[in-house]
């Protein structure tokens, strides 16, 4: 049976904001469509009108020429809407069982049996009895997927599906999708990647601070056409300029290791490597591969041998972050959230968390706001972080704008070394340029990067070198020229 | 020295029927907790019990409207908990200490007019079965309702999280409202529901004390109990059967440093009077140590308010 959902007139408002402005959108079974948008671009909410999570000021919701009342999630699942959330709506302490009976009011035989052929049909394979907290991020997706598929559902929603996924998890997914469509589920794929909605979609949607732009037959358009509808003016495209760096060495890394107790962390064995002034090192690698682990070694959250690492003649192996960055080092880690930026802090006072002795922050000890608060004006201005309240909680601003105030705040310190850990992670393509930018201008100011990073494309853009990490050993120090992304994969894959 | 078996079986029945307060609380405030509620209004809510079943009995002269009265008071007075915290989201541990002060407060005003009024005999089951097995005879017989009620409790608890659908969707909302939300499940719903369970249970156990274990009313007789309760909860790592074994062995080295005490055991007093709840952490402590286990079975949203937003 064909599905036709459409959305007619949509309008939501929040405080401050026109999240979707008169949205009028039509899809069709056996299709994948793409909804594209920045950041902040209104998807999120129109997906989450459409699943019942949030009610809209105005406008209705047909499917198959029904209008459909959706109050609540539980609507959306009467009427055969699924969703897969960006952030996984999830029980982790439960097992994986538990999480997907835990909305049916069927019998547990029944389910098990229903829970098993759809695995076996799709080629899913988790294991029902463990807590979800074990699983990986793709697995994750799997149980939110196979949820979703208990109800047989008419439309899936996908929101953002890959910002958590590996390479080869992405294209499993894509797989599954696309047999999803063949079976006749109306699929609704929400992101800001460019590539996927080429290699994914039939039809795609853009949506711009609210608005729909323009929607239009994958095959009329290219990277380039979505990237500036999305944007909304013309990127421009970033290259490094090559120069012969200095041959000074800045950090050199010795027989490295790592051994922890927790059974969920990687190891690290004998790593080595030295990096230059004015280079960039790229670390690729599968998630989870001991990338997390290595970036606390080198930040100092864990403290390993004095002689391990040795940084401008100094052995700092021992020192703890703070005392690392007197030595002018400098770290912007993944989790902007968690441990770069403290969410209920304003971003005055998060500024103020990365002090020095010499910025006289504070006064005997007194916080000295004014300071810290001039401080901050300018890490703002300089890194186009858009906004101009800086006593804005650090949770409001969206993940570019922390990641600029982040890199600023690093940055304007003017540190010999940066190390980052996935600086673009999930965000769209405008913040992602203007990183990029930055880290390329630091290198031309003489100044050395460490990119750990699990994307691919940035890292043949940016690096000067590139290792891969592969269950935490180092691959050899490569020249960025003499690699190609498919050398790359099969090193992460762990192959030679 | 000759002991008497059945003088050991008086012992041990004695020891359980002092953990029978603590099960009962415990296991309701563990409902409550797993939901991600922390309401550390327990003493509060046991005294209100203890004070109305108490009342009740004196005035109507009838056990059954004063067991299940002083449960009512114990819904009610948890009712006013659950409206501030999960209607008005206010914070749950400000909260849970008013409802203590409050419950105190009242139960003395009340309670003026019974200081001194001797209880009623509260009828026990299998009385004649006690002489008829050695030992175990005083253990199992010749008890009241509500302490084979007590000690089904744990089981019964522990079954109800784990095997049935609302136990599931208790925990559920426990790990992540927001999640549960976003399922479908009316997450202040449950975790009113959960409250007043707590309620019930701590109101039930406060009867236990002014109406069975001893039966007339004294100010503040709750004693710090509650308090002992909700430390189970914790240091049980939200397990309703090792909520069990601690809340004997309190139970027990209550009893015993009291005999010691009367014995007069060249020991001070304040070490005796301490030792249950030094071993009872330190046993608890030593049981639950497996963090993984931990991690699982901690409500990860607990004492976290919940407030929806469209």
């Amino acid at each position: 049976m064909n599905t036709n959902l459409k959305i007619s007139n949509v309008t939501k408002i929040y405080p401050g904001c026109v999240a979707n402005d008169d949205v009028s959108l039509e899809f069709n079974s056996g299709k994948i469509y793409a909804l594209l948008g920045e950041n902040g671009a209104g998807k999120s909410t129109l997906v989450k009108i459409l699943s019942g999570v949030v009610i809209p000021d105005e406008g209705k919701i047909y499917l198959n020429k029904n209008i459909l009342k959706l109050n609540s999630p539980s609507d959306a699942k009467k009427n055969d809407i699924g969703m897969v959330f960006q952030h996984f709506n999830l029980f982790e302490t439960l097992s994986v069982f538990e999480n997907l009976i835990i909305d049916s009011d069927e019998q547990r035989e029944n389910l098990k049996e229903k829970i098993d052929t759809i695995m076996k049909k799709y080629n899913f394979s988790v294991d029902l009895d463990v807590p979800v907290l074990n699983l990986s991020a793709g697995q994750k997706q799997k149980v939110e997927i196979i949820r979703c598929l208990i109800r047989s559902p008419k439309v899936l929603i996908m929101d953002e599906p890959t910002s958590v996924l590996t390479e080869q998890e992405t294209s499993e997914l894509f797989l599954s999708l696309k047999k999803f469509s063949e079976e006749g589920i109306l699929i609704i794929y929400i992101t800001h990647k460019l590539k996927e909605v080429m290699q994914l979609c039939d039809e795609v949607a853009v949506m711009r601070r609210g608005k729909l732009v323009s929607v239009s037959q994958i095959n009329n358009e290219n990277i380039e056409s979505l990237a500036n509808k999305m944007v909304g003016q013309d990127l421009k495209t970033i290259k490094k300029k090559k120069e012969n760096t200095s041959s000074e060495q800045l950090i050199k890394i010795t027989n490295l290791n790592f051994t922890s107790e927790d059974p969920f962390e990687t190891n690290l064995v004998d790593i080595n490597f030295s990096l230059n002034r004015g280079e960039c090192l790229g670390i690729a690698g599968i998630s989870g591969n001991g990338q997390s682990e290595l970036f606390q070694v080198l930040s100092g959250e864990i403290i390993s041998n004095k002689n391990s690492i040795e940084f401008n003649k100094n052995f700092i192996g021992d020192l703890n972050p703070q005392e690392r960055r007197e030595y002018l080092m400098a770290f912007s880690p993944e989790d902007r959230l968690e441990q770069a930026a403290i969410p209920q802090m304003a971003i005055f006072e998060n500024v103020a968390l990365n002090n020095f002795k010499s910025s006289n922050f504070f006064n005997n000890g007194l916080i000295n706001e004014s300071k810290i608060k001039e401080h901050s004006k300018k890490i703002i201005s300089e890194f186009n972080v858009n906004t101009e309240n800086i006593d804005l909680k650090s949770q409001f601003l969206s993940g570019g704008n922390l990641q600029k105030l982040i890199i600023g705040r690093e940055l304007i310190t003017s540190p010999d070394l940066l190390i980052c850990f996935n600086p673009t992670w999930g965000l769209d393509v405008g913040a992602i340029n203007y990183i990029h930018e930055t880290l390329i201008k630091i290198n031309e100011q003489n100044k050395s990067i460490i990119l750990i990073s699990t994307d691919t494309d940035e890292l043949l853009k940016l690096s000067d070198k590139i290792s891969v990490i592969h269950r935490g050993k180092l691959s050899k120090i490569m020249n960025a020229e003499d690699v190609t992304s498919e050398k790359l994969g099969v090193l992460m894959g762990g192959g030679n | 020295m000759i002991v008497d078996i059945n003088f050991v079986g008086l012992i041990i029945a004695s020891i359980m029927a002092s953990a029978v307060p603590l099960i009962l609380a415990s296991c309701g405030e563990l409902i409550t907790e797993r939901s991600g509620v922390l309401n550390l209004g327990v003493e509060g809510m046991m005294i209100i019990g203890a004070i109305s079943g108490f009342a009740l009995m004196t005035v109507t002269g009838s056990l059954i409207i004063a067991i299940f009265g002083a449960m009512l008071a114990g819904v009610l007075i948890s009712t006013i908990f659950a409206f501030l915290t999960q209607t008005l989201i206010t914070n749950h541990v400000a909260t849970g200490l008013a409802l203590t002060i409050f419950g105190i407060g009242i139960s003395a005003m009340i309670g003026k007019n019974f200081v001194g009024i001797p209880g009623k005999e509260f009828p026990v089951l299998f009385e004649g079965l006690k002489d008829t097995i050695p030992l175990l005879g005083p253990i199992l017989f010749g008890h009241s309702i509500v302490f084979y009620f007590a000690f089904a409790l744990p089981f019964i608890t522990s079954y109800f999280l784990k095997k049935t659908k609302i136990g599931l969707i208790v925990r559920a909302v426990g790990d992540s409202p927001e999640s549960a939300s976003n399922q479908g499940i009316n997450v202040r719903l449950v975790r009113y529901a959960c409250i007043l369970y707590g309620g019930a249970m701590s109101g039930l156990a406060g009867a236990y004390l002014s109406m069975i274990y001893t039966p007339q009313w004294i100010e503040n007789m709750t004693g710090g109990r509650g308090w002992i309760a909700l430390a189970l909860v914790v240091f049980s790592t939200w397990n309703p059967i090792k909520i069990l074994i601690g809340a004997m062995i309190f139970g027990g080295l209550t009893i015993i440093q009291f005999h010691m005490q009367a014995i007069g055991v060249r020991i001070p007093v304040q070490f005796l009077t301490a030792l249950p709840y030094i071993v009872t952490i330190i046993v608890l402590v030593v049981i639950s140590r497996d963090s993984r286990k931990i991690r699982l079975s901690t409500p990860s949203s607990l004492g976290k308010s919940f407030h929806k937003d469209n």
